[in-house]
């Protein structure tokens, strides 16, 4: 359990943690159990899409897709429902294998055509959504299936079940993180690529699983927000990928490759979406919200970066220095 | 001899981070015209020091004194400005520029419309890079150069700015030795034009070449200053360590008659051409001749990085066949490669995960590591191999350049490998990581294994290898046992290359 809850998940939990009283404080509604569990709704789906964000950004990849894929799978997931008329239970696997497919076409093109994922995955959230402009005259489709609703609001034990696929999810991203040759062997290759081949890690394999991982959790989120509307729709998803990779980065992720926690992914999520939902309760325009969300994201990484002299300057304050920081020094000079 | 002033005094030097005091009063005295050795450990303050005097951090007491004058060098650009041009370990050099744009980089010549004079850029470039005696044209983008050439054009960076005071940090590190050769060369005409020149390295036997005065450094304190004797390397190594090392050389003979590893007539794209060779168990094969002779390529082809387009590498009899790395790896070799930093280390990862990298498959169960193996195996190595214990607690960008290439040797014990490659193994570390370094060595080869070394110090490649095959242009020109050459054979030998281009892979 030390592996997991690393030191590395400090920040990210304060700063949820802080951002929850501060928005309890100022806001009646927001301990409601009723908007508490609307949180947990409104989180569900970036946070799972995050998951696949934050593993390909640990292998030093970045993957802009998701938002755009999410709205081809909704489609996609439409079509077989409504048009072709396959049941839920064939359906929903199948959206699950399309999205690893795609993934796997992702990072296939980037790890053995050696194009940089930041141009692959960028072409793909341009062309997904072509793509998905091609169903149905590029109109949404409702009405898809009594039975998706459930997926999305239902209950077990009076908690939204959303909350589960996020306990399950996280916890099988944490264990293959930290416990699977897979998870060293993605680390190895966002930390060091040219030390990861001459160890022998087929660092082209790993990068394509990565992608298809995301792809796979893409997918997850596209069959909840289907589930969400009961519907498929062209425009579902927009900055999608943006919010997903803002989660990593306020989780502490670093986009260099090599390091970060998935779990802080998770917390980053939350402090976002708190956020997003205070604002909310207030009844802060949309604009608001987006130029709060730019800040909380500039913060959160300035205040990694800028660790050193936050610490130094508790250190005058507070008159001690820590000892990590000393020893670190220590060995740089 | 000695001039009465001298050039630069820092007296009483003190700078302390927390929880360490990384220089105590430190005192040294740059004469013009002279060249001063500042020598210790790693960790010993000369780093510290070093960016006091070029204006990277400032002292926390002391005085800095200019022909008599007291000054303060409050930024690097006020350094440059009083004459001081330090050429860093690390390379400060933009890859992706000329040259010529390097070397004035931040300083570039400009026209009377503040436009850069991109004549003059050229022709000064032209200008100091034959002065140095460098074939590089100013028009070549820097990062197509090997890396013996990167470094000269840091120091001709330095040469350009007229500096009237010289910090070179290791400037020899990745050079070869007729490079080192010319550098030296250079810093004695520069000497006999006045400048002063701190020179630190960890290379005694060129100390002992070229210093005139030294300064030793442990633990922050100045515990030598010579400014008259003959230097001795032996005395160097003592003050530095603090005591009595014993033999720098610990050489035991190990090698057996038992061919492990045939190689015939291997061919590569990248140059290596109808290398023939046999290793033996126990034995030391030493790979010496110049930077970009071929062998790291050698190497590299060993290793199944590099295909081979001809020729058939046996192993313990039976031929074989490494498409890639792991086949490589799976059969039982094992590559230190030449720079830890960029090839060898995950600096995200602490010594554990280091230590495993090679052998994941082994430490799992259907894909589930198993983490308890990994962290006694870990703590044992460590023990072992006397690493900083910080290794297991903190990622190993914290430890200093011994105990990192110690944790990439580790990496390779940890594996069981039978066929070590060790490319430039000691290279930038000191003294006693060094020893470390040899006697891991002999343990090795006292346990069965065979390692080929690749070394540009020829001193250490005498001294430890049983047999030694000089590498030219691509090839092995001859193989013969190391008791039957000396240091000037093996210079000579490795150095005997009319216009060679070098072409290091790595590049």
């Amino acid at each position: 359990m030390k592996r997991i809850f690393d030191t590395q998940l400090i920040g990210p939990f304060a700063a949820m943690v802080i951002v929850a009283l501060i928005v309890a404080l100022t806001t009646e509604r927001f301990l409601n159990p009723g908007n508490l569990s609307n949180l947990s709704l409104q989180v569900s789906i970036v946070a799972l899409i995050a998951i696949g964000s934050t593993i390909v950004i640990f292998a030093a990849g970045i993957d802009l897709s998701s938002g755009s894929m999410v709205a081809l799978l909704t489609m996609i997931l439409a079509q077989l429902l409504k048009f072709i008329g396959i049941p839920l239970v064939l359906a929903l696997p199948l959206i699950l294998f399309f999205g690893g497919l795609l993934g796997l076409f992702i990072g296939l093109i980037t790890a053995y055509g050696r194009i940089p994922s930041f141009i692959t995955t960028l072409a793909a959230l341009i062309a997904f959504r072509g793509l998905a402009l091609t169903f149905n005259n590029g109109s949404p489709i409702f009405s898809l299936d009594p039975a998706l609703e459930p997926i999305f609001y239902g209950k077990l034990f009076g908690v939204p079940l959303p909350f589960f696929y996020l306990v399950f999810f996280y916890a099988l991203a944490a264990f293959t993180m930290n416990f699977t040759k897979l998870g060293r062997e993605i680390y190895a290759v966002g930390g060091n690529p040219a030390a990861a081949v001459l160890t022998g890690i087929n660092v082209r394999k790993v990068q394509t699983t990565t992608f298809v991982i995301a792809g796979f959790m893409t997918a997850v989120g596209a069959i909840l927000m289907s589930a969400r509307l009961n519907s498929g729709s062209p425009n579902y998803g927009q900055t999608l990928e943006l919010q997903a990779i803002a989660a990593a980065v306020v989780g502490g992720a670093s986009l260099a490759g090599g390091r970060g926690n998935i779990l802080a992914t998770l917390m980053g999520a939350m402090t976002i979406v708190i956020v997003q939902n205070g604002l909310n309760l207030n009844a802060a325009p949309s604009s608001v919200q987006n130029i709060v969300l730019g800040l909380i994201i500039l913060l959160a990484v300035g205040i990694d970066m800028w660790r050193a002299e936050i610490s130094a300057l508790m250190g005058r304050i507070f008159g001690r220095s820590s000892s990590q920081q000393s020893s670190s020094i220590k060995k740089e000079a | 001899m000695t001039p009465a002033t001298p050039l630069w005094e820092f007296v009483d030097i003190t700078k302390a981070y927390p929880g360490v005091l990384a220089n105590d009063k430190v005192c040294i005295r740059l004469m013009p015209g002279s060249i001063h050795g500042l020598l210790g450990e790693n960790g010993c303050g000369k780093s510290t020091m070093i960016k006091t005097l070029s204006g990277v951090q400032q002292p926390d007491s002391g005085q800095i004194l200019y022909n008599g004058k007291s000054v303060t060098i409050s930024d690097p650009q006020a350094a440059r400005d009083l004459g001081i041009a330090t050429v860093f370990q690390e390379f400060s050099i933009v890859p992706t520029l000329s040259v010529g744009e390097n070397i004035f980089l931040g300083n570039m010549p400009r026209s009377r419309f503040g436009v850069i004079d991109w004549a003059r850029v050229y022709d000064e470039a032209a200008r100091v890079l034959a002065e140095m005696d460098v074939n590089v044209s100013p028009e070549t983008i820097t990062g197509t150069l090997s890396v013996g050439e990167q470094q000269l054009v840091e120091i001709a960076k330095a040469i350009a700015m007229d500096a009237r005071m010289i910090i070179l940090d290791e400037p020899t590190a990745a050079l070869g030795e007729d490079e080192i050769e010319r550098l030296h060369q250079l810093l004695r005409n520069m000497r006999e034009r006045g400048t002063a020149i701190l020179y630190v390295s960890h290379r005694l036997d060129e100390v002992e070449r070229i210093v005139d005065e030294v300064t030793i450094l442990r633990n922050g304190c100045v515990v030598r200053a010579s400014g008259e004797t003959k230097i001795n390397v032996s005395e160097i190594v003592s003050a530095m360590v603090g005591e009595d090392i014993g033999e720098h050389y610990p050489k035991e003979q190990n090698a057996t008659d038992g061919i492990v590893l045939e190689a015939s007539g291997l061919a590569t794209k990248s140059g290596v051409k109808d290398v023939s060779f046999s290793l033996c168990r126990g034995e030391v094969l030493g790979l010496g001749g110049v930077l970009g002779s071929g062998r790291t390529e050698i190497a590299r082809a060993l290793f199944g990085t590099d295909e081979l387009i001809a020729g058939q590498v046996t192993l313990n009899g039976k031929p074989v066949h490494f498409r890639r790395e792991i086949d490589a790896i799976r059969a039982g070799l094992a590559l230190v490669p030449e720079n830890r930093k960029f090839d060898g280390l995950f600096f995200n990862f602490r010594a554990s995960g280091n230590v495993t990298a090679a052998s994941l498959g082994e430490l799992s169960r259907f894909g589930i590591l198993n983490l308890k193996v990994e962290d006694q195996a870990t703590h044992d190595l460590i023990r072992d191999l006397e690493i900083s214990t910080q290794a297991e607690e903190k990622t190993v960008n914290f430890l200093s350049g011994g105990n990192q290439q110690k944790i990439v040797i580790a990496r390779w014990l940890f594996s069981a490998s039978d066929i070590l490659i060790l490319d430039e193994p000691t290279q930038g570390i000191d003294i006693g990581a060094k020893i470390a370094v040899y006697k891991l060595i002999n343990r090795l080869t006292r346990a069965g294994k065979s390692i080929i070394l690749i070394s540009s110090d020829h001193d250490e490649l005498l001294a430890m290898s049983d047999r030694i095959a000089v590498v030219q242009h691509g090839t092995i020109a001859r193989t013969v046992d190391a008791s039957e050459l000396t240091h000037d054979d093996l210079v000579r030998a490795s150095a005997d290359i009319p216009h060679s281009k070098p072409e290091e892979a790595f590049a």
